[in-house]
């Protein structure tokens, strides 16, 4: 297998005392612009409509779950005592966790400065607000009378007289979530407004070039905006770096303060939120790698991005792995009998297939990342990643599913069996992903060229004593 | 230039350059020449320009922090508000106004939230946008400014604005362009069929809210139009459906053999009363027709019986006028003793004492503390209360109704229990005058040894007793 760098180029060889190049080949301002509208601008391409409506039909089938479950009751999922919490629950961390590396990128690694970030964050934003779409429909409809579900908010009710209890987990992940999908969307739409801009100025069509004109508030480029919206995007990225951090955190309690054996556990927010770092950079790779060949993107996000993302996956799934690991020495240590006997029903007891389907997707398959062969071969990363996802969707079930199976009371104990509405919606909730995620690279900049641009800049100021010089076409 | 920009007013002079360097140089040189009404144009932020243009820094951090702030108080009024002050609701043994560990996630995720607005709104109030319409975008090459190229601009409002010594102060920056910016002639109306279409939308989006509002304040015979089902519908059968389910089509079940419905025994007024009726009827029958009436009105409540009809009046009279069973309607066996046995030793023996002589545990402590409205516990081994002189239908019904001090334990205690207490209680009468001809002949020798074991202790506690007793009384005369 060869490593398929364009232009011959490879930029993930480390040269001492040289900063790798983000972007490669004789890429000029103009190519960048060039090269992420032509995405827009050209009509879908076979593959993408056939995506497209498979999508999109999928999303169709989750409305008509959502709408059989209104109409008939939850009684149509697998929740049944005592695992009132099954598979909605699983969707639904897993979907938040899927969103967390969108704003990783777009914030953490801003803070950290790490310039390679600019070429892969704004995908990786838009997938983190589709993501926490896809996870707010599962807590939404799993409320029972969904239509009622603005209950949660609390605004002076002249029906019930009553408000929210604030000290409830489920309640701050009302505010979390909604919260971390808020900021997010500001984020991310902040972001794209100067590359929204380039958009309408590169429109043939008047109406197109009203939607984008529209949609990019007047941008001038004026170099006093750039000045305030630079500060507000720093604070933003300081601002949601915690957020993100809280997020899962939040979502954590809702275990971590129950009684439950397997849930009440100090360690849960940092491993849950490792967990999320690790699955959302697993959905990125595994969402960009095929989207970097199909949309002609290898020359911005090149294999040092995807390398460095790896290594990323390989660094929290070892953490992933050593939470597992501590969560068993603190069963075994703490002397619990119940906390003993429901780690070793995880791995030995009715669902040993979900546990060790979780320990080989989530603990062996990434330490593969080691091989550096395997960090630059972009279908070995694409195989990796898929199993890391499905891999992380086993941790959550899981946590949920076994943990609420085998509680204190043997009389209370039951196996969890999925109906097809919880498979329908489980595979129709990544319907409404893939719709919003093509529809989103169809429609909007999926790189962010302003940044991306800003670099490149920086990549000429250093290299002005060399001969080259910024090719102008 | 043409004649037809002249008309025009100019609104400032831009310049375009291919590379941030030239720009930066251009700026200086426009900063040094001592104008302030400037802006760059770029397709990037160029990092330095603030200090070449000559750019202050931002107020935007005070104003994220202000939201901050904001929210932090927000959230935390409004906890403290709502879980400990207008709704108050123990959770845990949670304190109910400072419950700040529990507060802290939603303070935080609100302090974000607030700070998140003031910044990102913030920033474009003081950018001024959305702007629709601007001058500059007038220039033609100026479509550029988001792809590669950089522009400078000089506003007419300058003080030392002037449009030849501008042109040849960025003529000599290395720019291969220089136009006037010039007003927009393009329309300024907003297109009809967005104002059409946003009034349409406008008004559609109200209609929903107006139904919604009416039907929260009109009432109406109609059913109400489900949109959710809410759990109204049952899948149940009422009385006289059919149904397929069953060979006979009746949705209504008839009795599966032997079932007894609810309240069935407790027509059988004989049981309830303890009182032959029938004979009742012909000695009182004013009295008799009461009872029925009480018993049989759908009004009384199960279980409450009366005290009227047989205790009211005068009890020797009554005693001696009322035709009370003699018999248990109970069919006597081992576990209808037991069973009275377990009652009585729940609901009498606390008076009465476990053998029933009288001596319970509340009558004990009655007597200790001498309360002075304590009527003594009957002993049930006096001779009045044995089967020949007060029928079982009469303890039966003293159980139910009580008598003079003691409650009636009707409500307490179900009719088929109170009839087994009676049993037990005669066999508790019979216990006590039991020769010892009825003892089996196997049993006779280990009950005879028990006796005398008894005997021998209860003579040893007597002794035990008055010993004490004369100790105490020469203890007393040796203290005088």
């Amino acid at each position: 297998m060869s490593l398929a760098i364009p232009n011959g180029l490879d930029n993930t060889v480390e040269r001492p005392g040289e900063r790798a190049p983000l972007v490669l080949g004789d890429t000029t301002y103009h190519d960048i612009t060039e090269t992420v509208c032509r995405v827009a601008e050209t009509k879908p391409s076979k593959g993408w409509v056939i995506g497209f409506l498979i999508a999109f039909a999928l999303l169709q089938w989750l409305g008509i779950c959502i709408a059989y479950l209104f109409y008939t009751g939850v009684g149509v999922w697998g929740n049944r005592s005592p695992i009132f919490w099954g598979w909605p629950i699983v969707n639904f961390v897993f979907w938040v966790g899927i969103g967390h590396a969108g704003t990783l990128i777009s914030a953490i690694l801003f803070l950290f400065r790490q310039e390679w970030r600019t070429s892969i964050n704004r995908a990786a934003e838009a997938m983190t607000i589709f993501a926490v779409a896809c996870a707010g429909t599962f807590p939404g409809i799993h409320v029972g009378r969904a239509w009622l579900a603005f209950w949660l908010a609390p605004y002076p009710s002249l029906n019930l007289w009553m408000w929210p209890q604030f000290r409830s987990p489920l309640l701050w992940d009302v505010f979390a979530v909604s919260t971390y999908g808020t900021v997010s969307l500001l984020f991310w739409y902040m972001g794209m407004v100067p590359d929204l801009a380039t958009f309408r100025d590169r429109s043939k069509n008047k109406y197109r070039r009203m939607a984008y004109g529209i949609l990019s508030l007047g941008w001038t480029g004026s170099s006093r905006h750039w000045i305030r919206y630079e500060k507000a995007y720093a604070l933003l990225a300081a601002f949601a770096a915690p957020l993100v951090l809280s997020v899962h955190t939040i979502v954590s309690f809702d275990f971590a303060v129950s009684q439950v054996p397997g849930w009440h556990t100090t360690i849960f927010p940092p491993y849950f939120v490792a967990g999320a770092i690790f699955s959302g950079f697993a959905m990125v790779l595994t969402l960009m790698v095929p989207a970097r060949s199909m949309l002609g993107l290898e020359k911005l996000i090149t294999i040092r991005h995807l390398d460095n993302m790896c290594k990323i996956i390989l660094a929290t799934g070892s953490i992933v792995g050593l939470a597992y690991g501590t969560e068993f020495f603190i069963a075994w240590y703490g002397q619990v009998p119940d906390e003993q006997y429901a780690f070793i029903n995880r791995a030995f007891g009715p669902y040993w297939w979900a546990y060790w389907t979780m320990i080989t997707c989530n603990v062996i398959s990434p330490q593969l990342f080691w091989v550096k062969k395997f960090r630059t071969t972009p279908w070995i990363i694409v195989l990796i990643t898929i199993f890391v996802n499905i891999g992380m969707w086993f941790e959550r079930f899981v946590i949920v599913v076994t943990s609420l199976s085998r509680d204190y009371l043997p009389s209370a104990w039951a196996y969890f069996s999925p109906t097809w509405v919880d498979w329908s919606m489980l595979i129709g909730s990544f319907g409404l992903f893939f719709t919003l995620f093509l529809l989103f690279c169809k429609l909007m900049p999926v790189i962010n060229m302003a940044e991306t641009k800003s670099t490149l800049a920086k990549q000429y100021h250093m290299a002005h004593n060399e001969p080259t010089t910024p090719t102008e076409h | 230039m043409s004649d037809d920009k002249n008309e025009k007013k100019i609104h400032g002079i831009v310049a375009e350059y291919t590379s941030v360097d030239t720009l930066l140089a251009a700026c200086r040189r426009v900063r040094d020449a001592g104008y302030t009404k400037t802006d760059a144009y770029t397709p990037f932020a160029v990092h330095g320009i603030d200090k070449a243009l000559g750019i202050k820094p931002t107020v935007l951090p005070w104003l994220a922090l202000a939201g901050g702030l904001t929210g932090t108080c927000t959230a935390l009024t409004m906890q403290i508000w709502m879980n400990g002050l207008n709704y108050p609701y123990i959770i845990s043994g949670k304190p109910f106004v400072l419950s700040l560990p529990a507060f802290i996630p939603v303070a935080f995720e609100l302090t974000i939230l607030f700070a998140s607005f003031c910044t990102f709104f913030g920033m474009w109030a003081l950018n001024g946008l959305p702007r629709f319409s601007n001058p500059i975008f007038t220039d033609p090459r100026f479509d550029r400014v988001t792809d590669d190229r950089f522009f400078l601009y000089i506003d007419s409002k300058d003080k030392s604005f002037d449009a030849k010594g501008v042109e040849k102060l960025l003529g000599e920056t290395g720019t291969e362009y220089i136009n006037s910016v010039v007003d927009d002639d393009s329309p300024t109306t907003i297109p009809k069929f967005l104002i059409v279409g946003l009034c349409v939308l406008i008004g559609l989006s109200i209609i929903p809210a107006l139904i919604v509002a009416k039907m929260r304040v009109t009432t109406s015979s109609q059913p109400r139009f489900h949109i959710f089902p809410d759990m109204d519908f049952s899948p149940a059968r009422d009385a006289q459906q059919t149904t397929t389910l069953f060979a006979d089509n009746r949705a209504m079940r008839p009795d599966v053999p032997g079932t007894v419905a609810r309240g069935q025994m407790d027509a059988d007024l004989n049981f309830l009363t303890g009182i032959d009726m029938d004979k009742f009827a012909q000695v009182d029958s004013d009295r008799a027709e009461q009872l029925v009436r009480t018993y049989l009105t759908p009004l009384a409540a199960e279980g409450e019986e009366p005290t009227a009809g047989a205790a009211a009046s005068n009890e020797k009279s009554v005693m001696e006028t009322t035709p009370w069973l003699e018999q248990n309607p109970l069919e006597i066996s081992d576990a209808v003793v037991r069973q009275g046995q377990q009652q009585f030793n729940i609901y009498c023996s606390v008076c009465h004492g476990m053998d029933g002589r009288g001596n319970g545990l509340v009558n004990q402590r009655a007597q200790k503390i001498m309360a002075a409205t304590w009527v003594p516990p009957s002993s049930l081994h006096q001779d009045v209360l044995y089967a020949d002189q007060y029928p079982d239908g009469k303890l039966f019904n003293t159980i139910s109704n009580g008598i003079r001090k003691m409650p009636g334990y009707a409500g307490q205690i179900k009719a088929k229990d109170r009839w087994a207490i009676v049993t037990y209680v005669r066999a508790l009468q019979k216990s006590q005058n039991a020769s010892m001809d009825l003892v089996p002949a196997s049993e006779k020798s280990k009950v005879e040894k028990q006796k005398n074991q008894v005997d021998k202790a209860l003579a040893e506690a007597a002794e035990a007793e008055r010993k004490k007793e004369e100790e105490r009384a020469a203890k007393a005369a040796a203290q005088k």
